[in-house]
């Protein structure tokens, strides 16, 4: 079976890529805007998911897509959009879709992937949601489709969950925030998320969720043992040095990310426009990230558990792996 | 959902699997633990989200003598009960306390130590007391340096919760909870029982309205004093007269001089701050072993500083505090209305304040800073040792005496409930256990050449009694025991004569231990969350479902 990732050098991606690299019975193929190769002994090829003409030829002998591509809201919705059409044009092969969490918008409890969509919660998850749109016409007009909305992912490599979180623990600008951490961290480890990529390729054509309802099957990813932010905060920190945890007041994390954060951006977009180095900012801390660590949703599993054989990474090891990440690259 | 009990319908009946009274240390996490499982629990609580008097004066009562604070004081009737002004000060129970101990009559729980620490992690988490780590030499540097003894330990620690409002912290949480509806403003006014089961809870608000709650089963999480008298008041669990006896708080007071020799930086007498971010204390207590040897109770010492009313202690910091009494909460200004009260008094405090006035400024930047703006608050004043010189404050256990008491008078309140009266009593026992326990710090400082303690015995009644029961504890008067005609709740808190009737909190709690309660009751209440759940008729359908299938 012949696979194509697109998205193939970014977190996901390259992990997912490993993965594939030791299944027997897979080949496959890395597709990436960027120009670093992915992952050693990898086909690797440069492709931008909007250019329509180029991704109909990546497409001709696949058998599924993988579609890890993130990035601006363009690449993401207009991405989708060209997918499908290139993929009708490729003739139907299988798309495995990397959603995300964040197209429950702003509700709160527990949910399965009935709960309705909420596109309102910001750029991303309005572009996820187009994205999901797209996926959803290319299974009304036939074709095989698989769509995953993973939690927060984390692991080895996770700049945006680990990496980041580190560097704010570090910083003293995240801690035990009380009530604005409270919400669940919906984690789910890299590898889960690749197994069960490698799951619903094998399963596809099984999968009779889009057979019988149109619709694309869907799954949520998060890991039932991800605790609530504050307690990974806590434990993060505890494991990298951070120490003492601070208590952070509302105020105080309000203020960095309402009022230092965007100045951080702003400051940053003038520095990449005169050609400085962004690095040397510190991360900011949108309004968004703010929301969501207190935001109490809960990503109810329990499908992806049935009929994509999950065995969740036990949040103690996940934690782990992401800690010698860190140790190992610095 | 969070609602007021004004807008259920009057005269209506509301059905839940569990029935909760009570929303502060134990209701909150009980109801979220047993919502979480799936169970529909109704939360009944007397208070609405702020203090409110009429609410609060539901609670005055009549004391048999000086030594108790009054029934209103320390217990708050609103949403999050008293940990809306509790102090935070957390630590487990010792393995020791829950064993029969010949010299402690009435000593012995009918579980085992091991079956609270299994809860006591979680209940860490929910006071948000950090990690479950309790042994200060691992954590910290010794107390003392070059203190070693076979009967002494320096190695108990005490951790702060924030201190953790429950209402607020875990608002959220129940709002969100889908199975559990929490009603505010209701005060549950008694238990109507039929065949040895609790049929209905009669609900009554301020505003006239009334209804009951009809539940599978029921738990009464009001505070040691007030599950007390909503029992007596229903007539329920009393068949052997041991409902609202063997009531107890803690012996406490600031006794002795302790002179620390060696240097001022290497005394850890004050707070200190995990690595979990938790400020953290050291205490003084005997060993096990010990405390069998010579026969007392349980109980731990803390450096302090010297008495804040006698301006002799010639401290601008404490002076400022005595100054400022009339500016603190009955609750924490207690210990500050001690002695003359006059004019020289007030001036020699003044000359302290003035004659400091730098410290002074500095404790109070310190203190505005760490605990009035800050959401982890520094739990209470500590000078700077300057001079390696101590009081002791003492919180020792007090022994069971079913003389101690809990009952009701004819005076009825807002809702024609009977009010209480309460007889806090100690006995000879409870200051003896801790002179013979000063005694063994003494010669074990002594020994060790760390330190000298000296302390007068004959004064050491008056000093443990100055301030009259530890307030804010209210434990044993449900106490839980195997023999229903010496305690009134068993081993899983069900009231013994009642079929599902159960209580969390430190009213069954047999013995008072030397820990501040708060800690125990989460643990309790998690264990018993842990125990409706498992025996939930849901659970045991499903549970004969299976069986069936697999048949």
């Amino acid at each position: 079976m012949k696979i194509l990732v697109l998205g193939g050098s970014g977190h996901i991606g390259r992990r997912l890529l490993a993965h594939m690299a030791v299944t027997p019975g897979l080949v496959t193929v890395s597709a990436s805007r960027g120009r670093k190769p992915a992952t050693a002994g990898v086909a690797a090829i440069r492709l931008d998911i909007r250019n329509e003409v180029a991704l109909a030829v990546a497409l001709a002998d696949v058998d599924c897509v993988v579609n890890c591509v993130a990035g601006d809201a363009a690449s993401i919705a207009d991405g989708a959009t060209t997918l499908v059409n290139a993929a009708r044009t490729a003739g139907h092969p299988g798309i495995i879709h990397l959603s995300t969490m964040s197209v429950y918008g702003r509700q709160e409890g527990t949910l399965d992937e009935d709960a309705r969509l909420d596109p309102e919660l910001g750029w991303y998850a309005q572009a996820k949601c187009l994205a999901e749109q797209e996926i959803e016409r290319y299974v009304d007009l036939g074709g095989y489709a698989v769509i995953l909305r993973p939690g927060c992912v984390y692991g080895p490599d996770s700049q945006l969950w680990v990496g980041r979180i580190a560097r704010l623990l570090h910083a003293g600008r995240l801690g035990d925030l009380g009530t604005q951490g409270d919400g669940w961290s919906n984690l789910v480890h890299v590898d889960d998320v690749c197994h069960a990529v490698l799951a619903a390729i094998h399963l596809m054509p099984n999968i009779h969720d889009h057979r019988e309802t149109g619709k694309p099957a869907v799954f949520n990813l998060a890991a039932p043992d991800s605790p609530r932010w504050n307690e990974y905060f806590r434990d993060l920190a505890l494991a990298i040095g951070a120490v003492p945890l601070r208590r952070i007041g509302i105020g105080r994390v309000k203020a960095d990310a309402y009022i230092a954060s965007p100045a951080v951006k702003i400051a940053e977009k003038i520095a990449y426009h005169i050609g400085l180095d962004r690095s040397r900012f510190p991360d900011p801390l949108p309004p968004g990230l703010l929301h969501l660590f207190g935001q109490q949703i809960r990503l109810d599993s329990h499908r992806a558990e049935a009929q994509l054989d999950m065995a969740w990474t036990p949040y103690a090891t996940g934690l782990n792996d992401s800690v010698q990440s860190i140790h190992a690259a610095s | 959902m969070i609602d007021s009990a004004d807008n259920v319908p009057q005269d209506s009946r509301i059905e839940a699997d569990i029935c909760i009274v009570g929303s502060g240390a134990a209701g909150i996490p009980l109801a979220l633990e047993l919502g979480e499982r799936g169970l529909s629990v109704v939360l009944i609580e007397s208070g609405g989200h702020d203090k409110d008097k009429a609410t609060q004066a539901l609670y005055v009562g009549e004391l048999a003598n000086a030594l108790h604070s009054l029934p209103d004081k320390y217990r708050q009737r609103r949403f999050g009960g008293s940990t809306a002004i509790w102090g935070g000060r957390c630590m487990p129970f010792d393995p020791l306390d829950f064993v029969p101990r010949a010299w402690i009559p009435g000593s012995g729980w009918p579980i085992d130590y091991t079956e609270i620490a299994t809860w006591y992690p979680q209940a860490n988490t929910w006071a948000e007391t950090g990690l479950c780590e309790y042994d200060g030499d691992t954590l910290f540097a010794p107390m003392f340096p070059g203190f070693r003894s076979e009967l002494v330990r320096t190695d108990s620690l005490e951790r702060f919760s924030c201190p953790t409002h429950f209402g607020r912290r875990y608002e959220k949480r129940l709002r969100l909870a889908s199975t559990v509806q929490v009603l505010l403003n209701a005060n549950c006014i008694g238990l109507d029982r039929e065949y040895g089961r609790i049929v209905s809870a009669r609900i009554a608000t301020l505003n006239g309205n009334r209804f009951t709650v009809s539940a599978d089963r029921y738990v009464l999480a009001a505070g040691g004093i007030e599950t007390a008298r909503l029992l007596l008041a229903s007539d329920i669990g009393n068949e052997h007269d041991q409902v609202g006896r063997y009531y107890m708080c803690h012996i406490a007071g600031n006794v002795g001089t302790l002179d620390v020799h060696g240097p001022v930086d290497k005394v850890r007498h004050g707070y200190e701050i995990s690595s979990d971010g938790i400020y953290c204390r050291r205490r003084l207590s005997l060993t096990a072993n010990e405390q069998r040897r010579i026969g007392a109770s349980n109980m731990v010492a803390r450096l302090h500083f010297p008495r804040i009313a006698d301006p002799a202690h010639r401290n601008g910091v404490l002076s400022c505090l005595y100054l400022a009494k009339n500016f603190i909460s009955y609750e924490y200004g207690k210990r500050l209305n001690d002695g003359n009260a006059d004019v020289t008094t007030y001036t020699r405090h003044l000359f302290n304040v003035l004659r400091d006035a730098p410290d002074t400024a500095v404790f109070l930047a310190h203190w505005l800073r760490q605990r009035t703006f800050a959401e982890r608050k520094y739990p209470s004043v500590i000078l700077k040792n300057r001079s390696n010189r101590f009081s002791l404050e003492i919180h020792g256990e007090q022994l069971p005496n079913r003389d101690s008491r809990i009952t009701l008078i004819d005076d009825r309140d807002a809702l024609g409930m009977q009010r209480v009266r309460i007889d806090w009593r100690y006995l000879p026992q409870d200051i003896e256990s801790v002179r013979k326990t000063l005694k063994v710090f003494q010669q074990e400082f002594t020994r060790s050449g760390t330190a000298t303690l000296d302390f007068d015995t004959d004064a050491l009644e008056s000093d443990l009694t100055r301030f009259g029961a530890y307030g804010g504890h209210h434990i044993g008067t449900t106490r839980m025991g195997d023999d229903p005609r010496r305690s009134v709740v068993d081993r899983h808190c069900r009231v013994h004569s009642t079929e599902n009737l159960y209580i969390a909190g430190s009213a069954v709690f047999p013995t008072s231990s030397q820990a501040n309660p708060t800690l125990t009751i989460i643990a309790m209440t998690l264990r018993l969350a842990d125990h409706l759940a498992r025996t939930s008729s849901a659970s045991e359908a499903e549970a004969i479902t299976l069986e069936e299938v697999a048949a």
